[in-house]
């Protein structure tokens, strides 16, 4: 493809490209909502849909009852298991019951970014003000959420700027802030390091209350001397020279970082700058650079359609919603199986492996990990009992909710086009065809003959345990 | 999955019976395509130890030869001078690490201190590439030095699998020191039983995907798929067989993992390269309260001592050494939080019955630093590659360079290198070793090999050129060759001794210290 039309706007919006938008923006999506999508223009259903400020969710409870702006004390901490674990399954509500939008997408996205762990300071109200503040900037504006990020009482325990004082600075944000959020490797100095976490210093933590609290005591009010350029910086004029002094760096590590997250890993360097630029003449809001990007020619390619391995939250999740099996926050079963099957899968939601947060793609993917996919999957076809209810796949509804069910050959068409992303080869729909006739003519199939549901349920866990279905 | 449903779903996903499979439990053969019945490497196996964060090298190993130098700039977390474990007057190791003092009286436990690279780069990230890729500082590659010593060792793989697995990884994210340009070699699992129980059912196939990047990535999950089919079975084999029963509950989790790998290595699985990680060493902030820096340290000792005692135990020691490595050490000055951001060179931990034990190279010089107050490396980390590649793993200095993608010296870590009898090659290069021990009182050992038979002279001389000691004069046929020389009527000092055959002469230091 001619890389000067990479960023053109596709000029076909059909079903193909409906399901390739859906399947990067949603964790998991259905039959109905790509004809849903497919009732709007592409304009319209990017920008009033998946890019749509939407109001901001009501807050994680326990038992009923409000936790997150609880103090920290002896007796709140006994309940900070339940807590973190109400929040991990509001999470997953968002998730999944989103509607149309690309916001939690973004959240998560944000939190992969400007990584902290939990498991730092185990306080999940911490957490919570974090999470909220990406959801606050999902599709905001990145130098002020980074100035945000910089004093977010979380990133001040993880990253040690609780305890970087003008007489000692710590360096570790001071440098991760460059490294990983920024600008990246290559475009600051060991001393820009040093300067900038001077400029840094005086903020703490109210460990009762849990906020930020500015202590001028502890700040550094000298010169610091940042990218050739001296002033007394501190947190908010140091995080906007990082973007006036290194705009280009800036957008192009950013647009790298969303580029690895919904398009490929591999960063294509022609797409990204020309990213980049719409980064920077939009003053780094995301909106309208996420908006190009849904919307462009490149992104929409053969080469990136179905080339995402499916993170394990967005693969546990999309399974349940392609299957139709019902998800809900009042029954916490199903949620437990999914938080744990995922922690095996190696992604806990808000707590990343390090700082540098899950490098995602092929790194999801072990001999431990793909063996243990296919356990899952096989599970929801199986049915997977939990304290006596049983959550499975519906696989004779589900087939009938398809105009094709009754002829085998476009029955097997339709439902691989719908759940696998990836253009599955003639050879693979002719062995999961044979799977479901399984010795039967092609002729007598219908679901409606003898062992027609044990059928199907060999054809959907052969067809999720394909390599085609961990991508997206 | 009945048993039928099962065969099916892998003619589907693996082409036409490529592939059998362990039905009820009973391993029938795990292997995608015959394989010949050959070692491919000397029988030897490297346990590498991932020391993730950045572990502070200067409170591991405490420079007593500068105590008032070293508590001055870390007067809060450093180690008291009392408290460390004395290795020699010079030198002492964090008290966590005492169950190690006993290897290393053994000479079986090696410091080799002051490791790094020249430019050290303090990205947790860009230098765990560097370590695990083997690079230049600024150098960007996409395979890891196992990885691409073992397509040497495999030059067969994937056409030909061998029977056991490449390489083997307790975790379930794959290392990219396995990273080759065959994907990634090693086998990833947590524990032996759960992998086997969750791989029953899937497998590989040959289909080849489509030419767009998305194929590439199709072609990725293939070759995952496909590795844990082979391999699952001999791996539950051996590890039912093995039978470890030192204690590694003083370990932890990462006890835990080497007493897995031990367990396979036990139960004779021919794998030569393991990988472990440990965790939690970037200590920027209170690093010396009990769980934190002094913890980790434990558990790795402890985890060391159980995993040695059992090979030697059942007769295997001589087979294995453990090699740990971090992306960096710390600063030298603590910072006020009571910890250490990221700094430079490290010591690095070497262990097994055929490491030459002691310490290599002096202690860290907390005077003569880099400009930005950091310890300047002595030794690059791709001359321990290097001589593990070719002293303990038998390469040829051509393949090591091929792999290290430069020359690198080698340095005396370990012994010399003793093939299995089935493998015997004649020496390929005239050469002479560092005598060990070294510096020695009074007697040491010289190791040489020879390419071609002729007449051989070895002599040893004292600094002013005076030849002490004839040890070999005679015709002698091509082969490895070790002597022994005894000091005792000499006084201390450095001596030379060199070897001298078919026109050419190779000379080396010793150092006799009564």
């Amino acid at each position: 493809m001619d890389t000067s039309t990479y960023l053109n706007k596709i000029s076909v919006w059909d079903a193909d490209a409906a399901r390739h938008i859906l399947s990067r923006s949603l964790f998991g999506f259905t039959k109905s909502d790509v004809t849903f999508a497919l009732t709007k223009t592409l304009d319209d259903f990017v920008d009033n849909f998946l890019l749509k400020d939407l109001a901001e969710p009501s807050a994680p409870k326990y038992s009923g009852a409000d936790w997150v702006n609880l103090p920290n004390n002896t007796a709140n901490q006994t309940n900070y298991t339940n807590w973190f674990r109400s929040m991990v399954y509001w999470w997953f509500d968002l998730m999944l019951n989103q509607g149309y939008s690309l916001r939690e997408k973004m959240v998560l996205f944000l939190h992969n970014h400007f990584v902290s762990e939990y498991g730092a300071f185990q306080i999940p109200q911490f957490m919570y003000i974090q999470n909220k503040l990406f959801r606050q900037y999902a599709f905001g504006n990145l130098i002020d959420l980074t100035k945000k990020v910089t004093i977010d009482p979380a990133m001040l325990i993880y990253l040690n700027g609780n305890v970087s004082t003008k007489t000692a600075p710590n360096e570790n944000y001071a440098r991760e802030l460059q490294e990983l959020f920024t600008i990246g490797i290559g475009n600051y100095t060991e001393e820009d390091i040093k300067q900038m976490a001077k400029a840094l210093t005086g903020w703490t933590v109210d460990g009762t209350n849990l906020i930020s609290v500015f202590n001028t005591s502890r700040a550094d009010t000298g010169l610091k001397t940042i990218y050739g350029k001296t002033a007394n910086y501190n947190y908010d004029t140091a995080v906007s020279l990082i973007f006036s002094e290194k705009p280009i760096a800036a957008s192009e590590f950013l647009c790298k970082k969303l580029y690895k997250e919904f398009a490929y890993y591999e960063p294509n360097a022609a797409y990204v700058t020309q990213l980049a630029a719409v980064m920077r003449s939009n003053n780094f809001n995301l909106k309208p650079v996420l908006s190009t990007m849904l919307k462009s020619e490149y992104f929409h390619s053969a080469d990136i359609r179905g080339a995402r391995i499916k993170p394990p939250v967005e693969f546990l999740l999309a399974a349940l919603k392609q299957l139709n099996i019902s998800f809900s926050t009042a029954n916490q079963d199903l949620q437990n199986y999914v938080r744990t099957t995922a922690d095996s899968l190696q992604q806990t939601l808000f707590n990343p492996p390090d700082v540098r947060g899950w490098e995602g793609q092929r790194k999801w993917i072990s001999t431990n990990t793909y063996p243990a996919r296919n356990s899952y999957t096989d599970s929801l076809v199986a049915g997977k009992k939990i304290n006596n209810i049983t959550y499975k796949l519906d696989a004779l509804t589900y087939a009938r909710s398809y105009s094709s069910s009754e002829q085998a050959v476009q029955f097997i068409e339709d439902v691989t086009k719908q759940l696998i992303q990836f253009p599955l080869s003639q050879a693979r729909k002719d062995s999961l065809l044979s799977i479901m006739l399984d010795g039967s003519a092609v002729y007598d199939w219908s679901t409606y003959s003898v062992g027609a549901s044990t059928r199907l349920e060999k054809l959907f866990k052969a067809l999720m345990r394909l390599p085609e279905f961990q991508l997206s | 999955m009945k048993r039928r449903e099962f065969i099916k779903n892998l003619g589907m996903v693996t082409g036409a019976g490529a592939v059998t499979f362990s039905i009820a439990g009973i391993p029938i053969k795990a292997f995608a395509k015959p394989f010949m019945n050959i070692q491919s490497t000397n029988g030897k196996i490297l346990v590498l130890i991932q020391l993730k964060g950045g572990n502070d090298g200067l409170n591991t190993i405490i420079p007593l030869d500068q105590y008032s130098s070293y508590i001055s700039k870390r007067p809060v977390i450093g180690v008291a001078e009392t408290a460390a474990v004395k290795l020699t007057n010079q030198t002492g190791m964090h008290p966590s690490l005492l169950p190690l003092k006993q290897l290393y009286d053994e000479g079986k436990f090696t410091v080799i201190q002051n490791v790094g690279y020249s430019n050290p780069n303090r990205s947790h990230f860009r230098s765990t590439d560097i370590w695990l890729s083997a690079s230049d500082y600024n150098q960007f590659l996409y395979d890891g030095w196992v990885g691409r010593y073992l397509l040497k060792a495999f030059p067969n793989y994937p056409n030909t699998p061998p029977p056991h697995p490449m390489a083997i990884q307790i975790g379930s994210v794959q290392s990219g020191v396995f990273d080759s340009t065959q994907g990634g070699l090693a086998v990833s699992f947590n524990n032996p039983d759960e992998f086997y129980t969750l791989v029953s059912g899937i497998s590989a196939d040959t289909d080849p995907p489509p030419a767009t990047l998305a194929g590439v990535e199709l072609k990725f999950l293939k070759e995952v798929a496909s590795l844990s089919v082979q391999y699952a079975s001999v791996i539950k084999e051996k590890a039912d067989i093995g039978n470890p029963v030192a204690n590694y509950t003083a370990g932890g989790t990462f006890g835990s993992q080497l007493k897995i790998i031990v367990d396979l290595i036990l139960g004779g699985l021919t794998t030569p390269v393991y990988l472990a990680t440990m965790d939690g060493f970037d200590t920027h902030s209170n690093q010396t309260v009990a769980n934190s820096h002094p913890l980790l340290l434990t558990r790795l000792a402890e985890s060391i001592k159980a995993f040695q005692s059992d090979l030697e135990k059942y007769g295997l020691a001589d087979k294995v050494v453990i090699l740990t490595f971090s992306e960096f050490g710390r600063r030298v000055n603590e910072n006020a939080s009571g910890g250490t951001d990221h700094g430079t060179a490290a010591p690095m931990l070497l262990v097994g019955k055929n490491v030459q034990g002691g310490i290599f190279g002096s202690n860290a010089s907390l005077t003569d630093l880099d400009n930005n107050g950091d310890i300047k490396f002595k030794v690059d980390f791709r001359q321990i590659y290097a001589s593990i590649l070719k002293d303990h793993f038998g390469m040829t200095t051509n393949e090591v360079d091929n792999i290290l993608i430069k020359h690198f010296d080698t340095i005396p870590i370990i012994k010399a290198a003793t093939g299995v009898e089935n493998d015997y090659e004649l020496p390929n290069e005239f050469a002479l070793k560092q005598n060990y021990p070294n510096p020695f009182n009074p007697a040491t050992k010289i190791e040489y090999s020879l390419r071609e038979p002729g007449d051989v002279k070895l002599f040893v001389y004292d600094l002013l050129g005076k030849k002490i000691a004839t040890l070999v004069d005679s015709f002698q046929s091509a082969g490895s060759y070790s002597v022994n020389f005894n000091g005792s009527s000499l006084s201390s000092g450095t001596y030379f001794y060199s070897i001298e055959t078919g026109g050419q002469k190779i000379s080396k230091k010793m150092i006799l210290m009564k």
